[in-house]
């Protein structure tokens, strides 16, 4: 009897605690259904619940979400925000585990999931053919779509028109007359260039706006990325000379290691507030620098080359959607795909982001602060190799870190490159 | 020691506790500032003491709901530890049959072995049992995978300082053995009941990592899931952030305000070697 | 045979019943993911290869070769090393004075403890504002006013993981002191005046009398602030993610960039079974070392 009463006891207290977190756990959890639910409630006529997984923050996609529940009253997409630095760590953990979000916003990875099995096949859909091919060229694996593009994007040199102005300057046409802009800065007392170089990124996209001058515009290297791809080519052997030349820059002491210790946050105060006058950045950028001093003129130069030329933005078709193949609601994630092809929900997303369009008969107007730069758009100078390679993240990563540790001065440029070419190599074994 | 040296010491001391105070006050002041301000004179007070950041934080967190997660998450793991370990441990310390002690080989592994090493397989684990994105999830994960071990090596360094009279003299009584642990033992354990509740209480509030990898939707997120949500390169205005710090840190300052002795008394206590 | 087995049985099972739920829990959420990723080491899994394959001990020849991934190591070692060392000789010398009739010995004591109650998370992105080489960085503004020139603390790769380490010695050396304190004060006074008149001073008295006795709790803080060390992580994903470069990538911010960012499952999984061999020789080492100097006081 007493042992009974004892065995109750327990059972009774372990019951209690782990009801008691059932409890306020179902409380908490009561407008969420899981998945198989929701997938009955579909058939119900009632809120199908996706969840969207990105790296770009709710707030420049507010007022895209904003259309998407008008337009979609069935459909809750649900958006989860993982920063760029843990995004591909989160998901990865997810898809290897069977627990991916529905919808991926992707970007240089896309292939790479694609050949992993994870994506879902769009070629056949029928909203493909709102957008133009050029869209698709990076989320193309052995001639099928795997994620449709949102709006493109861009990166170049943002100037502080007034300090221009004062000193005499305009923007530069060759790489020279960029130098010699932030000699007459620096013998001035201003700060020619900020940079939040403590992340790898704000260098490893401005070098690459040299090589895309010196080397990607050559006709002789057009397909260079599909060899690369394939382990044909190396960084190593090919980038070399352009690199040097870019790496001018921090010989001449306008990119210092001063500016390992300070972010992206960090540089884009010193620039909004004049403390600097030049900042490489997108149109992301913009509103932010516009709150902090709503009386900043400013325009945006591209990457200037060797020879006098219209000079290359960084950029590219941005990130795209893709929709997780084992996703229990495939329908609604291809639904929220279709209405996204419309050009009303391409004006949602550029409204809070500037770029242009992939989808046909939508005319952006970018805004005079980047007419600086129309004649780089005009000629199509808009490139980021990256996001054409497989694996594209991982090997600029290592490459954006070694040049950070070339700006500290223990490595040289091509050991910069040669860093590149390994973890291209150990991305291609691991497939 | 001379009553001289003695002051002078305090001096030093006090000295020294204030420079260790400066980044939390750094913390609070510029709260109230904007970021030209904070940067005129970083140390200064506010002009004005504005609330505003305040205000705004808290929506962007969306504060109340955070909150109530992490409540939910700590109490039910700590319960959870307190009763499965203390009983565990018990069997371990009582016992003397040599299955229990390679069963208490097995818990200590965890003291050493850092989880992360096996994220990949534990997030299929997760997801195998369905929790996957579910406060239980990170309650278990924190209980089983994390805390378990610990708790363990406690509960027994301290169940082996008490003395089996008690026991003997209820066995004799005809009690059951498990009436004698809730009856008997459980009771005496209150310190390190004590102990075991605070240090996981502050162990599960500041871990950040599971709540990160087994919680995507946001309506689940906890505190430190709001802040470094609104940590992102694209935030606007530095100052801003800062209210959010406070705000991510100030419930275990309270907690820390009001039972600092007991605080202090459990680590002691966690220390002592089992 | 068949009887007795069945009393054992009997008499056990309302132990086995009370260790199950601890036991099965950990088997399934602990020591079920650790062999499946010692199982995984022997593959050639990533999260683009799902189909994976058996390679044998392929990745952990790979690891040792891998620049990175021994630096990292490197850097986590030396993290911990320093970390154990300044903690424990900042903390002890904390400990005596607070145990000396202070007026203010409570107060301190709240003010020292206080930042190990805080999230690192959130300590790291305060701290980061506060070391930042930007015009605003509280520090450089501090290390400006009394003369000298800025310093990049998180910028320069030679400084930065000591930068951090800092922070975490602001944050945790209160911790260490507590422990440190509560075991001054349980030594018997009569030692102190048996050593008094014996006519050793205060120095001699602190080396002769209150360090040895202090054993337990070094013998602890040194085991837990190297283990801590091993396996930092929360502090460098807030301050520095691992930079610049690889300065201040450790074991576990390495392990997470190659098993979650590349997707090398497999490597992370080897990588995981030489840190948890790391931290098993590391922790044998230190308690086999306290033990003997137990013996040797006692």
């Amino acid at each position: 009897m007493k042992k009974a009463m004892a065995i109750l006891l327990t059972a009774i207290l372990l019951i209690s605690v782990v009801s008691g977190c059932g409890k306020s756990e179902s409380k908490q959890t009561a407008n969420s259904d899981n998945k198989p639910a929701a997938n009955s409630a579909e058939k119900d006529g009632k809120k199908v619940k996706v969840r969207l997984m990105a790296y770009n923050q709710e707030s420049i996609r507010k007022s895209y979400l904003e259309f998407l529940k008008q337009e979609l009253p069935n459909i809750e997409v649900e958006f989860q925000f993982v920063a760029l630095d843990q995004f591909n760590s989160v998901l990865n953990t997810q898809l290897a585990s069977k627990e991916g979000p529905d919808l991926i916003e992707t970007g240089g990875e896309t292939t790479l999931l694609a050949s992993a099995g994870y994506l879902l096949d769009l070629t056949d859909q029928d909203f493909i053919s709102n957008y133009t091919d050029t869209g698709f060229q990076a989320y193309t694996l052995k001639d099928k779509i795997y994620a449709t593009p949102l709006q493109s994007w861009f990166e170049g040199i943002y100037y502080n028109k007034g300090i221009f102005k004062e000193n005499g300057l305009t923007p530069p046409q060759t790489f020279d007359e960029w130098m010699q802009i932030h000699q007459t800065l620096k013998d001035k007392g201003i700060k020619p260039q900020s940079m939040g170089a403590s992340s790898w990124e704000p260098m490893m996209k401005q070098s690459m706006g040299m090589i895309l001058n010196e080397f990607y515009s050559k006709q002789e290297n057009k397909g260079f990325d599909d060899k690369f791809n394939a382990g044909e080519v190396l960084l190593a052997d090919n980038w070399s000379e352009a690199l040097t030349e870019w790496h001018k820059i921090i010989e001449l002491g306008y990119i210092d290691s001063k500016m390992l210790g300070m972010d992206y946050d960090q540089a884009l105060d010193e620039f909004a507030t004049g403390k600097s006058a030049m900042w490489q950045s997108g149109p992301w950028a913009l509103e932010t620098i516009k709150q902090k001093n709503p009386n900043l003129e400013l325009g945006m130069f591209p990457f200037p080359g060797t020879e006098k030329g219209t000079g290359w933005m960084i950029g590219g078709p941005g990130s795209a959607l893709a929709i997780n193949k084992d996703s229990k609601n495939v329908e609604a994630a291809l639904e929220v795909l279709r209405v996204t092809a419309t050009p009303e929900a391409q004006k949602a997303l550029i409204a809070d982001n500037v770029g242009s369009s992939f989808v046909k008969g939508v005319e952006v107007d970018l805004g005079e602060e980047f007419a600086d730069s129309s004649a780089a758009f005009e000629a199509g100078n808009v490139y980021g190799p990256w996001l054409y390679w497989l694996g594209g993240n991982p090997i600029v990563e290592s490459y954006g870190k070694a040049l950070q540790e070339v700006l500290s001065g223990s490595k040289t440029t091509d050991e910069a490159l040669k860093d590149a070419d390994k973890t291209a190599k150990t991305i291609r074994d691991s497939m | 020691m001379k009553k001289s040296s003695l002051i002078i010491l305090e001096i030093v001391l006090i000295i020294l506790a204030a420079i260790m105070l400066i980044p939390i006050y750094y913390l609070l002041v510029t709260t109230f500032k904007t970021p030209a301000e904070a940067a005129l004179s970083p140390m200064g007070l506010p002009k004005v003491f504005m609330l505003d950041n305040y205000i705004k934080a808290f929506t962007a967190m969306n504060y109340p709901r955070a909150l109530l997660n992490n409540l939910i998450v700590n109490v039910c793991s700590v319960s959870l530890l307190v009763a499965f370990s203390s009983m565990a441990a018990y069997v371990i310390a009582r016992r003397p049959e040599k299955i229990y002690k390679r069963i208490y080989g097995i818990f200590m592994i965890g003291l050493m072995v850092p989880f992360q090493i096996s994220l990949i397989p534990l997030y299929k684990v997760v997801s195998g049992l369905g929790v996957m994105n579910s406060l239980t999830g990170v309650i278990l994960v924190s209980v089983f995978c994390i805390n378990m071990s610990f708790s363990i090596f406690l509960f027994k360094g301290f169940i082996n300082t008490i003395p089996f009279e008690l026991e003997e003299a209820a066995a004799i009584d005809g009690c059951r053995k498990l009436r004698i642990y809730w009856v008997i033992v459980f009771p005496l354990l209150k310190p390190i009941i004590a102990t075991v509740c605070i240090l996981n209480a502050l162990a599960v509030w500041n871990d950040f990592m599971t709540p990160l990898l087994f919680l995507q939707s946001p309506s689940k997120a906890v505190i430190l899931l709001e802040v470094y949500k609104n940590v992102g390169p694209f935030s606007t205005d530095w100052t801003a952030f800062f209210p959010m710090m406070v705000l991510g840190v100030i419930p275990m300052v309270i907690f820390y305000l009001f039972m600092q002795r007991f605080i202090i008394n459990g680590v002691v206590a966690g220390s002592v070697k089992g | 045979m068949k009887i007795g087995f069945a009393k054992t049985l009997r008499n056990h099972y309302v132990y086995l019943l009370m260790i199950a739920p601890a036991l099965i829990g950990f088997s399934i959420f602990f020591i079920l993911p650790t062999l499946m990723n010692f199982g995984y080491s022997l593959t050639n899994w990533s999260v683009y290869k799902p189909n994976y394959s058996f390679i044998g001990l392929k990745n952990f020849v790979e690891l040792v070769h891998d620049v990175q991934t021994t630096a990292a190591v490197k850097n986590a070692f030396i993290y911990a090393i320093v970390m154990t060392l300044l903690q424990n000789i900042l903390a002890i010398p904390l400990a005596v004075a607070l145990s000396l009739k202070l007026k203010s010995a409570n107060l301190l004591k709240t003010v020292f403890f206080a930042p190990a109650i805080l999230s690192v998370l959130i300590v790291g992105y305060l701290w980061s504002f506060i070391m930042t080489s930007a015009d605003h960085g509280l520090l450089n503004q501090l290390v400006q006013f009394f003369g000298f020139g800025p310093i990049n603390w998180l910028g320069n790769p030679k400084l930065a993981l000591f930068s951090v380490l800092f922070t975490q010695l602001w944050q945790w050396t209160g911790w260490a002191m507590v422990i440190y304190l509560a075991n001054i004060q349980s030594i018997d006074e009569t030692l102190y005046e048996a050593a008094k008149i014996d006519g050793a001073n205060a120095v001699q008295r602190f080396f002769k009398v209150t360090l040895p006795l202090l054993y337990p709790s070094v013998s602890f803080n040194v085991l837990m602030s190297m283990i801590g060390g091993l396996k930092v992580f929360d502090i460098i994903f807030s301050m520095t993610s691992g930079g610049p470069g690889y300065s201040t990538e450790t074991i576990t911010t390495m392990l997470i960039r190659r098993g979650f960012t590349e997707g090398r499952t497999a490597y992370a999984a080897a990588f995981g079974v030489v840190f948890f061999l790391l931290v098993l020789i590391v922790s044998k080492a230190i308690t086999w070392s306290f033990n003997k100097w137990e013996e040797k006081i006692s």
